[in-house]
C-alpha cells in the first residue's frame, strides 16, 4: 500500500511541479522561494512510518529539484513545534504540545498579569486553553522571547477581551502583521496569525501592539512554515486526495485561484489547505464535512448562477461527486503551507515588448530617394517617413526666421536687431553652427532650457499645505537646475543627484554642498493638510513617486498605489517597493500650520563644522528659550502686580521683549538647504492595501520594478536604497530614461514630442510619430554622454529643424496634424517668454542674480488655513524667477497657460481666451513696457517711416514691408489727431501714438507665435 | 450698449486701408462679418448627454461649516438632552461628549411645512421650491480638505472645480462673458484651487469677480481714450489679418484674432452684467439691498441672477471667507450674524427667479463643507462635521417641497439615505442632462471625472 502510493504521489507531484513552473519560471525565480509545495502533516503523529514516508516524498522533491532546471526551487522544511508560551500562569499542555508557562526564562515581558477565569469565551474551547486565555497580560503590550535560533519561524498570538472591544495592529520584529483588530466582545478570544519571520540578530522574536489595550494571553512558535491548522490526516485520505482532488482543483482550478494565478479572482486560492477553508471575497470555500454548505460544491453544482465554477465548462458528475466526497470525508489536505497571491504576475518578456519597454535600437539610417535633401541623419528619418507619404519637406526658411525662432528655442527671448544683423552678414556655411554656439554658451539659456525641467518636477517656492507654508530655501534647487543645463552636467549625473545626491559626496566641499541642493527634487514634493500627529506623509511619498514616475521613467507609477497598474506593467507590490526607499528617506518639514517651524533642513556646511554650528545653533536655541520664558514670566508678574510695582515691571517686560526679539532676528548661524536625507531608520514598507495607509498587507523588500529586473538592495544595505534606486533608473538595461529625455529635447525644439505624451509612455500614453528617429535620438544621448547641449546641436542643425513653417498644400491636407513634420510647426511663445520679452524689449529686464524672495521673516510666520500665505512678488528678473505659490497660481501666468505647480506639466497648454487678450489690452505692465519701448523707438530716428522699422526689428527680426509701414503710418497720423482732439501738445500726442502702436504690435500673432 | 465695434471697426479698417488700395484682398476679408465664425470654438454651447432639466447653476457656498441641526435639520431630541453626556463614536470624538441644544426654534415653512429654524425666517417662506438633503456627508474634517472635495470631489489633490467641468462638459451661450464665473469678494478655503480647471483647458478656468470697480482683472480699458482703442485694434486686425493670409488661414491663429473681438466686448457687457444701478428699487430691497451697494451678499446675489440672464453657465457665490465665517467653535450664537447676511438675499433671489420664469432652468444649490457636531465644543460652539450635514437644491428639474435624507436622533450621523459630496455632484450633473460616468478628461494617462469612480444620481430629488 505504502509504496504504490508513494510512487503515484511523486509522480503527480512532477507533473503539478513541471505544470506550475512551464508556467511561472520568471516568477519563481524572482521571489527565489517558491519550493515545491510538499506534502506533509507536521502538527502530530510523528510515528515512524509516517517519518519515512515524509523522508521517502522528501527524497523524491529533492530528486526533482536535481533534475529541475530552475536554479531557485528548493525543498521546503516541515514545520516543527518551536515553543509555547503561556503568559500568565503555568506550564500547559495545548494541541498535544507542551507550552512554557510564565516562569520561562526565554523571555521578557514587563506588562502587568489579569485574570478573570469567569468569562464564558466566544467560541468554546477545551478547559486548558481557555485558561490559558483567561490569564494575560495588559498594558505595555511587548512580548521578547529569547533565545531563538537563527531561521525561519511562523507565530501565533492568542489574544482575548475580557469587558469593551478595543483596536490594535500588532507587529513581529517591528513590523506590522495585522492592522486595527478589533477584539470583540467580552469573552471573545482569537488565534491571530500564521505571521512568518525570522529571528532578529540577536535571536529574538519580539511580539508588539499598538493602539487600544490588547490582552495577551499566549504566544505559540514553529519553527518553518506553517498555516496552522492541526489536522491529521490518514494513508488513504492522502491517497484519495493526491489522486482524485489535487489533479482535479490543479487542473480546473488553479489558473484563476492559486498563487501562481496572472489574476488572482474572487480573492480566493484553492492551493492550500489554509486559504481553502478560509475562502475568498464570499466566505469559506471548504467547510469539513458539511457539504451542503462548502461554497466550492455550490459553484460547481453551478446551483447559482452568479457563482459557476470552473466558467468555461461544468465538471464531469464523477468530478463532482469525487469533492463531495473528500468533503464529507472531512476535506484531509496535506498542503499546509498557506499560500500567498502576490498580486499581478508580471510576464516580463511579454511585456518587454512593449514598444517603450524594448531595449533601445541603434536603427540603421534609412535610404530616401531625395538624397540631395538630408543635411543629417536626422533628416533622412525624417525624409524617409514623408517620402513613404508620398510628401516632401518645406523650403528652408529664411535666416531672420531662423535666427528669431532659435534664439526663442534656446535662451526664450527676442534676438537683438545687431544680432540678427551680424548673422545676415556672416555668408559661411558654419554661421547658423556660430549662433547655436554663442547661444547654449549664454548663461540665459539655462533660464530657459531649466524652465523645461521645473515644469515636470512641478517646482514651487511654497509647500502645498493647507496654510502653503513659504520655502525660502528651495531657491537653491531651482537654481541649481539652471546652472546644470548651463555647465552641461550630463543627463545621468543630472538624474543621479537628484535622486541621491546627500549620499554621493563630492570631489570638493562645493560639491557635495551642490549635491545635496539636488535632492530638493525630492524634498520639493507637495506637503498636505494641516495636522502633525497624523501627518499624511503617505500622500507626500505618493507625490514623490508620482513624479518620479513621470520625470525620469514616463510611467506612471502612482496608479499602482491602489492595485496594480491597469494598463501597464507596474504591480502593487512595485509601488510599495519604491514607496520603502522614501519612507526611509528624511524628508525636510516646512512648517504647517500646527507645527510651524521649520526642521530638518540640511545644513550647507563643511563636515568638520557641522558638529560646532549644530552645537552652537543649539545654544542659540536655547537662549531664545530663556529669553522668551523671561518675557512670559514678567508678563504674568505684571498681572499680580500693585500699582506701585506696575510701572516697574512694564519697563522690565518692555525690555525683556526688545531682548527676545533682537535675539530672533539675528541671522541663521548657516545656510541650510531644502533637502532630503536618509531617516534613522531605514525600512521596507508594508503594502497599503487600497491605498489606505490603516489597512497595510504585506512587508514589501524595497526593490525597483518587475518589469525592470525588480533588483532588491544588497543584504547590507544601510541606508534609504536611494543610490541604488539611481542606479537602476540609469543602467543600461533600462530604456526609458534615455527615450524619455531625447524625447522632452525634441518636444522643446519642435513644440511636440515624438511621442506626444511626454509623461506616459504607456499604455496609456501615443506611440511615437517615428519610432526609428526616437531611438536614434535616444543612441545618440547615451553615446554623447548624455549631453544635452549636443543634442541642442544635432536637433537644430538638421534641415528638418530648419524648414519654413510654411508647408505644402498636399502635406496640410494629408498630414493636417503635421506628425511627419514636412515644416516647422508655427509655436506660440509660453508665457515665460511673453513677459520677458516685453521687459527686454523695454530695456529693463533685470539681469542680475536671482537669489531669495523676499518672503517675511521666518519668525512672523502665523500662516493658518484660515489665513493661509499668499502673495505676489513684482521684479524685473526673468519670469523662471517669479515666486511660485503651489496652491495659488500666479496671475499671470495662470492666464497665459504657465505651469501647473501642484502637478508635473509635461507640456504647455496652448489656449486663447479673452482674459488673454484683456491682459494685452489693459493691463499695467503691458502699457508700461509699451512706453519703455516707445521711447527706444522714438530716440532711434525721428522718422516715423524709420522707426516703424526699428520696431519691426525689435519685435519680429525683420524690416517691416511697404504697406506695413504705409498702414503704420497712417496709424500714426490717426492716432495723434485723437490724441491732440483730447488737449495733448503735439509732442505728447507723438509720444503717446507710438506707445498705443507699440501696443498693438505687442497683440499681434506674430509678436507671439514663431515661425 | 456701448457702440458696437463691428461698427466703428470698418470705418477704422477702411480708413487704415481703404484708401491706399495696398491691401484689396485683405479688406474684402476684413469687412466680412467675423461674427459666427466659431468652428472648433471649445467654449461654444454643446449639446447634453439627455435633455436637461437645468441651463445653468447658482452655486452657493457657506464657507466654515454651517450647523445642521440649528438651520435644516430638526433634532428634538437634541433639545431635551442639552448638557447630557454621550459615548464617543458615531462621528463623535471623545472631546464632544456633552450635548448641546440647537439656539433656535423651527417652524414649518411653505405649504410643504418644511422644517427649518429661526436662523432663516425669510427662506423658510420658499421651501415649497427647495429640496433639502438632510444626510450630505464627505471625508474630511478640516475646512480646507472638505472645501476642496466639495468643488472638485477630490479632497487633498487640486483638480478641476465642478463649475470648470460644467463648463468643459456644455461650453456657453454667451460669448462675451466668461462661462464660469465665481462672484468671490473675499478668498475661500483653499484659495483660488477651487475655481481652477486644473488640468482642463483654460478656457473653462473660473474667473474670480471681486465686485467694486474692477470687478475682473485688466477688465477697465486702461487707454484713457475709447476711440484709441479701437484704432490699436483695427492696426491689430489688419496687421493680423495680412499674417494670416500668408499662412493658410491658421485656425489658432485666427482664434486668436477673435479672442481681442470678444475680450473688447467683454470691456462694456461685463461691468453692465455687474452693475446693479439699472434695478427697480422693489428689485433691491427683494435682495435686501440698499440702493447705490454694490456690496455684499445681496449685490452677489442680484448679480448672479444678471448673469444668469446673460447666459453665463456656472455662477458661483462665495458667502464669507476662509477668515470670517460659519465657523463657530466657541459660540454658536454667532450664526445668527452669518445667517442674516445670506437669508433674505436667497431668498430674494429665488423668488426673483421664479417671477421671471427663470427657476424652471436655473439649478440653485446651497452647500457648504461640511456641518457642526452635536457636542459642544469649546464653551458653547459646535465643532466639524464630516459625517453628515444638509444641503439644499431649488429650482430647474428639483422636486421642491420635501427632504431627503435622515441623520440619526442628535444628527451625529447619516440614519438613511446618506448623499455623498459624489453623489450631490453626480446629481447636479444629472439635473444638467450630463451622465457623470461619461464626462470625462483623459489627463495623464488616465479618464479623470469629477465623482473619481463614485457618483450616484439621487433621483428621488428630481422631478420626473
Amino acid at each position: 500500500m505504502a509504496s504504490s502510493c508513494y510512487s503515484r504521489r511523486v509522480g503527480s507531484g512532477f507533473e503539478r511541479s513541471n505544470a506550475g513552473r512551464s508556467r511561472t519560471h520568471d516568477s519563481s525565480n524572482r521571489r527565489g522561494v517558491r519550493g515545491i509545495r510538499i506534502l506533509a502533516n507536521p502538527a502530530t503523529d510523528f510515528s515512524m512510518e509516517r517519518h519515512s514516508e515524509i523522508l521517502v516524498r522528501l527524497l523524491a522533491a529533492f530528486v526533482l529539484v536535481l533534475t529541475s532546471h530552475t536554479a531557485a526551487l528548493g525543498a521546503e522544511e516541515l514545520p516543527t513545534f518551536f515553543r509555547g508560551l503561556n503568559l500568565n500562569g503555568p506550564s500547559v499542555h495545548i494541541d498535544g504540545n507542551v507550552w512554557d508557562g510564565s516562569n520561562s526564562k526565554q523571555y521578557v515581558c514587563k506588562d502587568n498579569s489579569f485574570e478573570n477565569q469567569a468569562v464564558t469565551l466566544i467560541p468554546p474551547t477545551d478547559p486548558e486553553r481557555a485558561t490559558m486565555i483567561r490569564s494575560s497580560r495588559y498594558g505595555g503590550n511587548r512580548v521578547e522571547l529569547n533565545e531563538v535560533l537563527p531561521g525561519e519561524y511562523t507565530v501565533f498570538l492568542y489574544v482575548w477581551e475580557d469587558n469593551n472591544a478595543e483596536t490594535y495592529s500588532v507587529f513581529i520584529n517591528g513590523q506590522q502583521v495585522t492592522a486595527n483588530h478589533n477584539s470583540g466582545v467580552t469573552g471573545h478570544w482569537d488565534r491571530l496569525g500564521p505571521w512568518y519571520t525570522k529571528a532578529t540578530k540577536d535571536q529574538k522574536i519580539v511580539v508588539t501592539s499598538q493602539g487600544g489595550t490588547a490582552n495577551f494571553s499566549g504566544v505559540e512558535v514553529w519553527k518553518g512554515k506553517y498555516d496552522g491548522f492541526n489536522t491529521s490526516i490518514s494513508d488513504e485520505e492522502l491517497a484519495f486526495f493526491e489522486k482524485r482532488i489535487r489533479p482535479l482543483l490543479a487542473n480546473k482550478c488553479y489558473e484563476c485561484h492559486s498563487a501562481d494565478s496572472k489574476e488572482l479572482q474572487g480573492e480566493l486560492l484553492v492551493d492550500s489547505r489554509a486559504t481553502l477553508r478560509r475562502g475568498g471575497a464570499k466566505g469559506p470555500a471548504v467547510i469539513p464535512s458539511d457539504v451542503e454548505h462548502s461554497l466550492l460544491i455550490k459553484a460547481v453544482r453551478y446551483d447559482d448562477s452568479d457563482m459557476q465554477m470552473p466558467p468555461d465548462e461544468k465538471l464531469s458528475e464523477a468530478e463532482i461527486s469525487d469533492l463531495e466526497e473528500w468533503i464529507r470525508m472531512g476535506a484531509p489536505d496535506p498542503r499546509s503551507h498557506a499560500t500567498k497571491h502576490f498580486g499581478k504576475q508580471i510576464d516580463i518578456a511579454a511585456a518587454r515588448e512593449f514598444w517603450s519597454l524594448k531595449p533601445i535600437s541603434n536603427p540603421q539610417v534609412p535610404q530616401v530617394r531625395d538624397t540631395a535633401w538630408p543635411a543629417t541623419d536626422i533628416d533622412r528619418f525624417i525624409l524617409a517617413e514623408q517620402e513613404s507619404k508620398n510628401l516632401s519637406p518645406a523650403p528652408d526658411a529664411d535666416k531672420r526666421v531662423l535666427i528669431r525662432r532659435l534664439t526663442y528655442d534656446l535662451i526664450g527671448l527676442p534676438p537683438a536687431p545687431e544680432e540678427v544683423a551680424s548673422f545676415l552678414a556672416d555668408e559661411s556655411s558654419d554661421a547658423f553652427a556660430h549662433v547655436v554656439d554663442r547661444l547654449l554658451d549664454s548663461p540665459r539659456y539655462g533660464e530657459r532650457w531649466g524652465r523645461h525641467w521645473l515644469d515636470v518636477v512641478r517646482y514651487a517656492d511654497t509647500a502645498g499645505d493647507n496654510s502653503d507654508y513659504p520655502i525660502p530655501q528651495i531657491h537653491r534647487y531651482r537654481d541649481w537646475v539652471i546652472a546644470a543645463f548651463n555647465r552641461d552636467l550630463p543627463y545621468d549625473e543630472f538624474v543621479r543627484d537628484q535622486i541621491a545626491g546627500d549620499l554621493l559626496g563630492g570631489a570638493t566641499e562645493v560639491e557635495r554642498q551642490q549635491r545635496i541642493v539636488a535632492t530638493g527634487y525630492i524634498a520639493n514634493s507637495r506637503r498636505f493638510g494641516s495636522r502633525v500627529d497624523d501627518y499624511p506623509q503617505h500622500l507626500t511619498i505618493e507625490d514623490t513617486i508620482d513624479n518620479l514616475g513621470r520625470c525620469f521613467l514616463g510611467m506612471t507609477l502612482s496608479c499602482a498605489r491602489c492595485h496594480d497598474h491597469k494598463f501597464d506593467p507596474i504591480t502593487n507590490r512595485d509601488y510599495y517597493g519604491l514607496y520603502g526607499i522614501f519612507a526611509s528617506t528624511r524628508y525636510p518639514w516646512p512648517g504647517i500650520e500646527l507645527d510651524k517651524q521649520q526642521r530638518d533642513f540640511v545644513p550647507l556646511v563643511s563636515a568638520d563644522q557641522q558638529n560646532e554650528l549644530t552645537q552652537a545653533a543649539t545654544a542659540h536655541q536655547k537662549e531664545q528659550s530663556r529669553l522668551d520664558q523671561e518675557v512670559t514670566d514678567l508678563q504674568a508678574t505684571l498681572k499680580k502686580a500693585g500699582d506701585a510695582e506696575k510701572e516697574n515691571v512694564k519697563q522690565k517686560l518692555k525690555e525683556a521683549e526688545k531682548l527676545a526679539d533682537k535675539h530672533r532676528r539675528q541671522p541663521p548661524l548657516f545656510e541650510t538647504a531644502y533637502a532630503v536625507a536618509d531617516a534613522d531608520n531605514h525600512q521596507d514598507a508594508a503594502v497599503q492595501l487600497k491605498g489606505d495607509p490603516a489597512h497595510t498587507g504585506d512587508i514589501v523588500p524595497r526593490h525597483f520594478l518587475t518589469v525592470f529586473g525588480g533588483q532588491e538592495l544588497p543584504a547590507d544595505c544601510n541606508n534609504s536604497g536611494r543610490l541604488q534606486l539611481a542606479d537602476w533608473i540609469l543602467s543600461d538595461d533600462n530604456p526609458l530614461p534615455a527615450r524619455v529625455m531625447a524625447n522632452r529635447i525634441w518636444q522643446h525644439h519642435f513644440g511636440q514630442g515624438l511621442v506626444p505624451t511626454p509623461n506616459d509612455f504607456g499604455k496609456q500614453g501615443k506611440r511615437p510619430t517615428n519610432p526609428a528617429l526616437l531611438d536614434y535620438l535616444a543612441t545618440q544621448f547615451r553615446s554623447g554622454g548624455w549631453s544635452i547641449k549636443s543634442m541642442h546641436r544635432l536637433i537644430i542643425l538638421s534641415r528638418t529643424w530648419q524648414q519654413s513653417s510654411v508647408r505644402q498644400p498636399q502635406a496640410i491636407t494629408e498630414d493636417p496634424s503635421n506628425d511627419t513634420l514636412t515644416g516647422f510647426p508655427r509655436l506660440r511663445l509660453d508665457a515665460e517668454s511673453i513677459r520677458d520679452s516685453m521687459l527686454a524689449l523695454g530695456g529693463n529686464l533685470d539681469l542680475s542674480p536671482a537669489g531669495p524672495h523676499p518672503f517675511p521673516e521666518q519668525h512672523t510666520w502665523d500662516f493658518t488655513q484660515h489665513k493661509p500665505f499668499k502673495a505676489v512678488y513684482d521684479t524685473n528678473r526673468r519670469s523662471v524667477y517669479l515666486m511660485t505659490q503651489r496652491i495659488q497660481r500666479h496671475p499671470f501666468l495662470a492666464i497665459f497657460d504657465g505651469a501647473d505647480p501642484s502637478t508635473s506639466t509635461a507640456a504647455r497648454l496652448n489656449s486663447t481666451t479673452p482674459l488673454q487678450a484683456l491682459y494685452l489690452l489693459n493691463d499695467q505692465f503691458v502699457h508700461e513696457q509699451s512706453r519703455l519701448v516707445a521711447e527706444r523707438i522714438l530716440a532711434h530716428s525721428d522718422e516715423n517711416n524709420v522707426r516703424l522699422n526699428f520696431a519691426y526689428e525689435l519685435l519680429f527680426a525683420r524690416p517691416a514691408a511697404g504697406e506695413e509701414v504705409t498702414v503704420g503710418q497712417k496709424f500714426l497720423i490717426d492716432a495723434a489727431a485723437l490724441l491732440k482732439n483730447t488737449g495733448l501738445s503735439d509732442e505728447q500726442s507723438a509720444q503717446e501714438s507710438w506707445q498705443a502702436c507699440v501696443r498693438s504690435l505687442f497683440r499681434l500673432n506674430e509678436f507671439v507665435y514663431l515661425d | 450698449m456701448p457702440t458696437p465695434f463691428p461698427f466703428r471697426r470698418r470705418e477704422i479698417l477702411r480708413s487704415l486701408v481703404g484708401g491706399s488700395l495696398l491691401m484689396p484682398g485683405l479688406l474684402s476679408e476684413l469687412l466680412a462679418d467675423s461674427q459666427g465664425k466659431n468652428e472648433a470654438d471649445p467654449l461654444s454651447p454643446k449639446e447634453p448627454h439627455f435633455p436637461a432639466k437645468a441651463k445653468r447653476v447658482i452655486f452657493v457656498f457657506s464657507n466654515g461649516g454651517v450647523s445642521h441641526m440649528d438651520t435644516f435639520d430638526y433634532k428634538p431630541e437634541l433639545f431635551k438632552a442639552d448638557g447630557k453626556k454621550t459615548g464617543s463614536g458615531g462621528g463623535l470624538s471623545n472631546q464632544q461628549r456633552v450635548l448641546l441644544k440647537p439656539l433656535w426654534e423651527f417652524k414649518p415653512g411653505g405649504k410643504c411645512g418644511t422644517l427649518v429654524s429661526d436662523l432663516f425666517p425669510n427662506l423658510r417662506e420658499c421651501m415649497d421650491d427647495i429640496c433639502v438633503i438632510k444626510s450630505m456627508n464627505g471625508n474630511d474634517n478640516e475646512h480646507y480638505n472638505a472645501t476642496l472635495g466639495m468643488h472638485t470631489g477630490s479632497f487633498f489633490f487640486s483638480r478641476p472645480s465642478i463649475g470648470s467641468w460644467v463648463s468643459y462638459g456644455l461650453g456657453t451661450v454667451n460669448q462675451n462673458l466668461p462661462s464660469f464665473i465665481a462672484l468671490s469678494p473675499q478668498m475661500p478655503y483653499a484659495g483660488t484651487q477651487i475655481f481652477n480647471n486644473d488640468f482642463l483647458p483654460a478656457y473653462h478656468q473660473g474667473v474670480r469677480v471681486i465686485g467694486g470697480k474692477e470687478p475682473i482683472a485688466d477688465l477697465a480699458r486702461r487707454t484713457p481714450q475709447a476711440g484709441l482703442q479701437e484704432l490699436e485694434l483695427g492696426l491689430a486686425d489688419v496687421l493680423n489679418n495680412r499674417h494670416l493670409q500668408a499662412r493658410d488661414g491658421d485656425t489658432n491663429l485666427s482664434a486668436r484674432i477673435r479672442s481681442f473681438e470678444t475680450a473688447f466686448h467683454m470691456q462694456a457687457d461685463a461691468p453692465e452684467a455687474f452693475d446693479v444701478a439699472q434695478e427697480s428699487k422693489e428689485t433691491l430691497a427683494m435682495y435686501g439691498l440698499e440702493p447705490g451697494k454694490s456690496e455684499g451678499f445681496g449685490w452677489q446675489c442680484l448679480v448672479a441672477r444678471r448673469l444668469a440672464e446673460r447666459g453665463v453657465r456656472f455662477i458661483e457665490l462665495v458667502d464669507g471667507s476662509s477668515s470670517n465665517n460659519w465657523d463657530q467653535h466657541g459660540n454658536m450664537a454667532e450664526h445668527a450674524d452669518h445667517a442674516k447676511g445670506i437669508d433674505k438675499p436667497l431668498a430674494g433671489l429665488l423668488t426673483d427667479l421664479k417671477n421671471r420664469g427663470m427657476l424652471d432652468d436655473t439649478l440653485v444649490v446651497w452647500t457648504t463643507e461640511f456641518g457642526r457636531t452635536p457636542g459642544v465644543d469649546g464653551e458653547k460652539g459646535r465643532g466639524h462635521h464630516s459625517a453628515c450635514f444638509s444641503s439644499w437644491l431649488a429650482g430647474a428639474g428639483v422636486k421642491g417641497g420635501m427632504t431627503y435624507g435622515s441623520t440619526d436622533e442628535i444628527g451625529a450621523t447619516v440614519a438613511e439615505d446618506g448623499v455623498h459630496v459624489h453623489d450631490f455632484h453626480a446629481t447636479i450633473l444629472h439635473l444638467l442632462g450630463i451622465d457623470h460616468t461619461r464626462l470625462t478628461y483623459r489627463h495623464a494617462g488616465r479618464d479623470y471625472r469629477l465623482t473619481d469612480v463614485h457618483g450616484r444620481v439621487v433621483k428621488a430629488c428630481i422631478r420626473s
